[in-house]
């Protein structure tokens, strides 16, 4: 097991030496450029003044140059700096990592304490009417666009003071209760969406195990429903779920943009909105090579508690899954 | 599964019990929070150019000069000035003026902060507005004496601005520059910057102006929606909002306990010509387009009537603005429109992109009506729509037909002329030449007496308005919700927050 942890992480340098080569390139091809942003249309500048510019802006060199230069720095932990605000860019991102994990593993947990209940309830088929109600209770969280849910929110929660962040945000370590009061709205924002996707898995994971054999064995022992369902059945059934959240959370990490945008929550989905009007090159970089660091790491999480969940799963052996 | 609703509803319980009274927002005692969608990237006053970093540095610094309400030049570190000939300019400078880390400002200071300006290696923006002057000279402590290559009219107006703040030497060169840490001498001081979240400021005790400000704090939140910062006002989560977005300050307006300060501003929405692309380089065909518009049309729709139409000057320039009605070319006219068209060589209209983007800046709105009203004279304009940076971009490349655009106007009319409409002028994007516009350019600049330069900037609006590099449609107007409770702000026309140094809250 230890060795196969070792071979994944191991993983990480190409992918994020690929994914640095796609980004610094890619992103240089995007018309417009961070100095004439600075410049925008009402900024003259003399000759003198843009070769300094240029040089400030690091414009001044070919691109391929300029790649082998930043890794180089890159390599020694000197991510660069901003050219947007010249501060350094790896104290910048870390202080806004937390808050978009924080929001991210929020919305986790409400998805999964929404959804996975709801999945196992619809799976059940008790009540037909409250089997219809749900499903289309699911088919309204998938569909509700996130934007319009957290504008929605805004408007309601504004009047009641310390909900909405608002530009107020305390750290979790800070002021924990405050903390968790102004997150509820985003997370749930995020959540809702996700909670929906995890209510059908489940529901659809359960149905399925529900047919099996060892169901009706375990029914014809005399375990008691609950126990039946929980112990036995659920056991078997969420494991597409595992994999379904730990994509999904891949996603959220960077994708929470509009939420943050909305809410006015400090997080890194903001910075590299910012980042990526403002052509902030060396920004966008950073950013986009934390996350698919997370993306990786959030990957092998995944695999290592589907692995603990099913133990018929060996990961050491390519090729042997059930 | 009950378990874990029980446990749900505790938690919320808690939370929501924990919060009450807890929070501190909205500001005990007298501070002011005032929230605004853009963070300050930096806060060096030679150095930045964005809106968001001048409004700190609003608070933070002085000028030589400073603008009141009415665009009229006033003192502020210079309580007088004379000007032997006209190319120099003697300063006399306030005594016992203290910068935030105690030191008293002299004139080795404003020698200092205009040779940082002035020097290629600082790249500022504020070089273009004293780019005559040839030497400065600290004569004694408190006298400065400016020497120009030429005259230059507008230079009172240029020392007004932001980028022509004083710094103190040891602190730049303690620092590299000032973006991230700042010693000025104005009436507030930096306490504390979470950056995209909150900026604190707190009263400088030691402000030239005895009495004030009359705020201890000022709190700025970064608030990036619109309708977000009008929720926070209704709240008293803020006591005051920059709102630009014209939907919201409507709503704003109709809710009792909030008030909605409204007046022209000096920017200045116009449609921009190629004039190097055919058929713009046809004076007949901007003129017809010119006549087709209709300006307090497009403000009522594009920005709900929020403006007032101008000409070249923009109109708050009440001293120097001609009323739009009596410039040529500036009341529609569709027969006459028609006409020119026709006699250009266009009987059955024609076609041509207008480039705008869906930001403030970019007009996608006035672009709509826009589109719209060419039609009653057989123009078929299409929308391209582009992203900001993009935007930009085609704007640096002069790679466009035609474009709406925003344009920071100046309460001098040279300062924004010159550069925009000079043959060789720096954001002159239209690739606009007229030797007689040049001309009276040139001329104003030099001019001194009232008299003189008022006829050569009414002859140039009307030069302007017939010629039409574009089309100059209205002045938004600048917009501050406020709380009921917050008295003594006046906005003064170009964004600034400086009479937060007069404001007080009642609480």
């Amino acid at each position: 097991m230890g060795r196969y942890i070792a071979k994944r992480l191991l993983s990480l340098v190409p992918v994020l030496f690929g994914v640095s080569i796609i980004v610094f390139f890619l992103v240089r091809l995007i018309p417009g450029s961070a100095l004439q942003m600075y410049l925008g249309t009402q900024v003259e500048a003399t000759p003198q003044q843009m070769v300094e510019l240029k040089r400030i802006f690091g414009e001044d060199k070919p691109v391929p140059v300029l790649y082998v230069e930043w890794l180089g720095r890159l390599l020694r932990g000197d991510f660069g700096y901003s050219l947007r605000t010249g501060r350094p860019v790896l104290p910048d991102i870390l202080a806004r990592l937390p808050i978009s994990l924080e929001l991210t593993a929020l919305a986790l947990v409400l998805a999964l304490a929404i959804g996975i209940p709801q999945g196992i309830l619809a799976s059940l088929q008790r009540n037909p009417i409250g089997d219809v109600a749900n499903r289309m209770l699911g088919l309204l969280g998938l569909s509700l666009p996130q934007f319009w849910l957290a504008a929605l929110m805004v408007l309601l929660f504004s009047g009641f003071r310390g909900w909405i962040p608002m530009g107020n945000y305390v750290r979790f370590f800070a002021h924990p209760l405050e903390n968790l009061r102004m997150m509820i709205l985003p997370s749930l924002a995020i959540g809702v969406g996700l909670a929906a996707v995890i209510m059908r898995y489940t529901r659809n994971s359960m149905l399925e195990v529900m047919q099996m054999d060892y169901i009706r064995t375990a029914k014809a022992k005399g375990l008691k429903r609950r126990s039946v369902i929980l112990r036995h059945a659920l056991k078997n059934a969420i494991l597409p779920v595992i994999t379904v959240a730990g994509f999904n959370t891949g996603y959220l990490i960077g994708g929470a943009i509009v939420i943050e945008e909305v809410f006015a929550l400090p997080g890194m989905g903001r910075l590299a909105l910012y980042a990526i009007y403002q052509r902030d090159y060396p920004l966008i970089q950073g950013i986009v090579l934390f996350i698919a660091a997370i993306f990786v790491l959030v990957n092998l999480a995944t695999d290592l508690i589907y692995a603990v969940v099913d133990p018929r799963i060996r990961l050491d052996e390519p090729g042997r899954r059930a | 599964m009950k378990r874990l609703a029980i446990l749900f509803v505790v938690l919320a319980a808690i939370s929501f019990a924990g919060g009450v009274g807890a929070f501190a927002a909205g500001g005990a005692g007298n501070t002011l929070t005032i929230g605004v969608d853009q963070e300050a990237v930096g806060i060096d006053p030679h150095i930045v150019t964005a809106f968001s970093s001048m409004r700190r540095i609003d608070l933070l610094y002085n000028r030589l000069v400073r603008l009141d309400d009415n665009f009229v030049v006033v003192p502020d570190l210079a309580e007088s000035w004379d000007v032997p000939d006209n190319t120099t300019y003697v300063f006399h400078l306030r005594k016992g003026v203290k910068f935030h880390n105690g030191r008293e400002m002299t004139s080795a200071d404003v020698k200092y902060s205009l040779e940082r300006v002035l020097d290629p290696k600082t790249a500022s923006p504020g070089r273009s507005y004293i780019s005559l002057i040839t030497s400065i000279d600290a004569v004694d402590r408190y006298t400065v004496k400016i020497h120009l290559s030429a005259p230059l009219a507008s230079l009172l107006d240029g020392l007004t601005s932001d980028n022509l703040s004083i710094v103190p030497k040891e602190v730049v060169e303690a620092n590299g520059n000032l973006q991230k840490v700042e010693c000025g001498t104005g009436p507030f001081m930096l306490k504390e910057w979470v950056a995209d979240n909150s900026m604190t400021l707190v009263k400088n005790p030691n402000y030239f102006e005895k009495g004030y400000p009359t705020l201890d704090k000022v709190i700025f939140r970064v608030i990036p929606e619109q309708a977000s910062l009008l929720a926070g006002v209704k709240s008293g989560d803020l006591d005051m909002a920059t709102i630009d977005d014209g939907a919201i300050i409507r709503q704003a307006a109709k809710d009792p306990g909030v008030v909605v300060m409204s007046k022209p501003g000096l920017n200045m929405r116009i449609f921009s010509f190629n004039t190097s692309r055919k058929p713009f380089d046809d004076v007949r065909v901007r003129d017809a387009i010119a006549l087709a518009l209709d300006r307090s049309q497009i403000l009522a729709l594009a920005e709900f009537g929020m403006g007032k139409p101008t000409g070249p000057i923009p109109v708050a320039a009440t001293q120097w603005a001609l009323p739009v009605s009596s410039l040529p070319f500036s009341t529609p006219d569709i027969a006459k429109a028609k006409q020119l068209l026709a006699d250009a060589g266009y009987p059955n209209g024609l076609s041509f992109k207008i480039t705008c983007s869906s930001t403030y800046e970019g007009g996608l709105a006035e672009a709509q009506v826009i589109q719209d009203e060419l039609k009653s004279i057989g123009v078929n304009a299409d929308l391209d729509v582009v992203e900001w940076g993009t935007y930009i971009d085609k704007w640096v490349k002069r790679d466009f037909d035609t474009m709406v655009e925003l344009r920071g106007g100046s309460g001098e009319p040279d300062r924004f002329l010159y550069r925009t409409f000079y043959s060789t002028g720096a954001v002159n994007n239209f690739l606009f030449k007229d030797p007689a516009v040049d001309k009276l350019l040139d001329l104003g600049r030099t001019q001194t007496a009232f008299a003189d330069r008022k006829a050569t900037y009414d002859q140039l609006q009307s030069l302007l308005s017939s010629d039409a590099p574009a089309v100059f449609l209205y002045c938004p107007n600048e917009n501050q919700v406020v709380s009921s409770k917050v008295s003594g702000f006046k906005e003064i026309g170009n964004g600034s927050i400086w009479y937060l140094t007069y404001t007080k809250v009642k609480r």
